[in-house]
């Protein structure tokens, strides 16, 4: 059995979606009661690959909403509540979707193995960054020769290089993809020194130096909300990927040679008859979902019962084949720019002047 | 992968973890004299309770006698903690304290209401006892964290006592179930907001409390078999009611 863990994107929506969903109680309640309110499972979802192998899963809504990021106990216990609560329900593989596998990255969380009487056990859980990394890349791949750009004479800005995800994109971009020239932004220099040495290839480049230069921006990084960017300096094209979360790039986004896809979203070979990616905002809530989420299933899938995504950068190329290979033979694919139609995904025109991450 | 924008900033609330609150200063000593007492009141209660549920159910009496003299052991157990620290427990307010909800067991007994009983008992107390117990052991003087792990390993035998009966009859247990929810859940949230100052004292903050709480006692109504549908109007009782 796989699980996903989720959580809405604002407590107003968390309120009609309670509603929505048959829990009026919550609908009214307010912040400091859905700040003590217990994780919830909320809908059990059968789902069957193209192989036409069945497997059972559930939805755990961790009952957290970004609001209560600001504070740290809440925020802490609303993650490690739902994975005990997960574990308790005998879920083989959970993956931690949204804020909830950020949580856990950023507060530590890998020191609170102990929940109450429960000890979690790590390998039931997944971050299904690998499953995301593979998806965003095979976006890259898919996308960029639709808008003319040549990848082997591109030259592709990965934007949070050093995180989890971005760092795997690295390596597969050069290793597999072989564009002409990574160029590697991140906050912090050191890390960045030492994916440089990793791959042997990329450019140092700060935000504003690099997307000039970029044919493909990844974005898989959260960014300072005081930057702005000059519009006039961009490629044309340009393909922006927006790998972050929450996804808001799109929005901000207005021009007329850029190019912004929702990164690391998966569209499956058939309907599944659950409610709970309408939260999520996608456009084909019954087929699409975060690529962290089909990781789970996918693991499910291949009886693969470890966690296969699980701490920083340890995701490697085999294990990119190994997800990505699983996820055709299922029934996944990557959402891309010709598949819903280029108005649909955010190919509005884009000013970046107006943009501020 | 995205990275919260300060998460320094948002850890500057854990300066609670790992420090102790000071065992010996007045405050500390003055907050425990009411929370000592609630919980040796509690488990007093507990101990008359499970006799009392005995009388409905006598086929059981045997093991509910046992469960009943654990808790007078736990009951010697808190009251060597306050003795420990130099505190006398303010019995006073710890019996007016429980009030409500022992008068809302004593009614049930009366009635021979026993799924009534054991949601109060069985269900209600031993789940905020022991996610109390949780929160506590880590801020606790070394004497008393002893006590209390040992403790906390007992209550689950009870709190399952009480699951396994309610599972076994959940069939017909549901509709005086829930009524006993409703009306006795909203009175552990305000027990718990009378107590929440002093609590604060002892380095025990409210919402945790609150949520373990809601979070153990969510895990026994799954054990015993209601629908998560079920579960979380159950439970928001608690928090709206």
């Amino acid at each position: 059995m796989f699980g996903l863990i989720g959580h809405s994107t604002s407590l107003d929506q968390a309120r009609s979606k309670a509603l929505a969903l048959g829990f009026p109680e919550y609908a009214e309640g307010d912040f400091e009661m859905w700040c003590s309110a217990p994780p919830q499972l909320v809908e059990r979802i059968p789902v069957t690959s193209l192989t036409g192998k069945s497997i059972e899963g559930a939805y755990i809504d961790s009952i957290f909403v970004p609001e209560m990021l600001r504070r740290f106990k809440t925020a802490k216990r609303k993650v490690l509540s739902a994975m005990e609560l997960a574990q308790k329900q005998g879920i083989t593989i959970t993956a931690l979707g949204g804020f909830t596998s950020i949580i856990f990255e950023d507060f530590k969380l890998l020191k609170e193995q102990q929940v109450r009487a429960t000890t979690l056990d790590w390998q039931r859980f997944t971050t299904g960054n690998t499953h995301t990394a593979w998806v965003i890349c095979r976006q890259v791949e898919v996308n960029a020769p639709g808008l003319g750009i040549d990848l082997r004479r591109a030259k592709v800005a990965v934007v949070g290089a050093t995180g989890d995800i971005g760092s795997a994109v690295c390596r597969w971009l050069h290793q597999r993809t072989g564009v002409e020239e990574l160029l590697l932004v991140a906050r912090q220099p050191q890390p960045l020194i030492d994916l440089q040495t990793e791959l042997g290839t990329g450019r140092i480049l700060s935000l504003e130096e690099a997307l000039p230069e970029a044919d493909v921006v990844v974005w898989v990084a959260s960014l300072p909300e005081t930057l702005s960017i000059d519009t006039k300096n961009l490629r044309s094209p340009c393909l922006m990927i927006d790998g972050g979360y929450p996804k808001n790039l799109d929005s901000k986004a207005s021009g007329e040679t850029v190019h912004v896809l929702k990164g690391g979203i998966v569209e499956f070979h058939q309907d599944i008859g659950w409610q709970m990616m309408e939260v999520a905002e996608m456009e084909k809530p019954q087929r699409q979902m975060f690529a962290c989420f089909a990781e789970a299933m996918l693991l499910d899938f291949e009886e693969i019962h470890t966690n296969f995504s699980w701490g920083r950068n340890n995701i490697t190329i085999e294990n990119m084949d190994l997800i990505g290979e699983a996820s055709l033979r299922h029934g996944f694919q990557a959402l891309g720019l010709q598949a819903i139609g280029l108005q649909a995904i955010g190919l509005q025109p884009i000013d970046l002047e107006a943009i501020s991450l | 992968m995205a990275t919260l924008a300060s998460p320094a900033e948002a850890s500057t609330q854990t300066q609670a973890c790992g420090s102790l609150p000071d065992f010996a200063s007045e405050t500390y000593k003055d907050a425990y004299s009411r929370i000592n007492a609630i919980v040796i009141e509690g488990e007093q209660e507990a101990h008359d309770n499970y006799i009392s549920i005995g009388k409905l159910i006598p086929d059981q009496a045997e093991e509910l006698g046992r469960l009943a003299r654990m808790e007078l052991k736990h009951m010697k157990g808190f009251t060597a903690c306050a003795n420990n620290l130099g505190v006398s427990a303010d019995m006073d307010f710890a019996k007016r304290f429980f009030s409500p909800l022992h008068g809302n067991f004593q009614k049930a007994l009366a009635e021979g209401k026993v799924v009534t009983c054991l949601l109060i008992q069985a269900i209600l107390i031993e789940a905020f006892a022991i996610s109390a117990y949780h929160i506590y052991i880590p801020v606790a003087d070394p004497f008393a964290r002893k006590i209390t792990e040992g403790v906390v390993k007992d209550e689950y035998t009870h709190l399952n006592y009480g699951q396994e009966w309610l599972k076994a009859n959940l069939g017909t247990i549901r509709e005086e179930f829930e009524q006993a929810n409703r009306e006795n859940l909203p009175l552990v949230r305000r027990m718990l907001d009378q107590v929440a100052g002093d609590a604060a004292k002892l380095a025990m903050d409210k919402e945790d409390l609150m949520a373990d709480f809601l979070s153990s006692y969510q895990e026994s109504l799954i054990e015993i078999g209601f629908s998560s549908r079920e579960i979380a109007r159950m439970a928001a009782a608690a928090l709206v009611g």
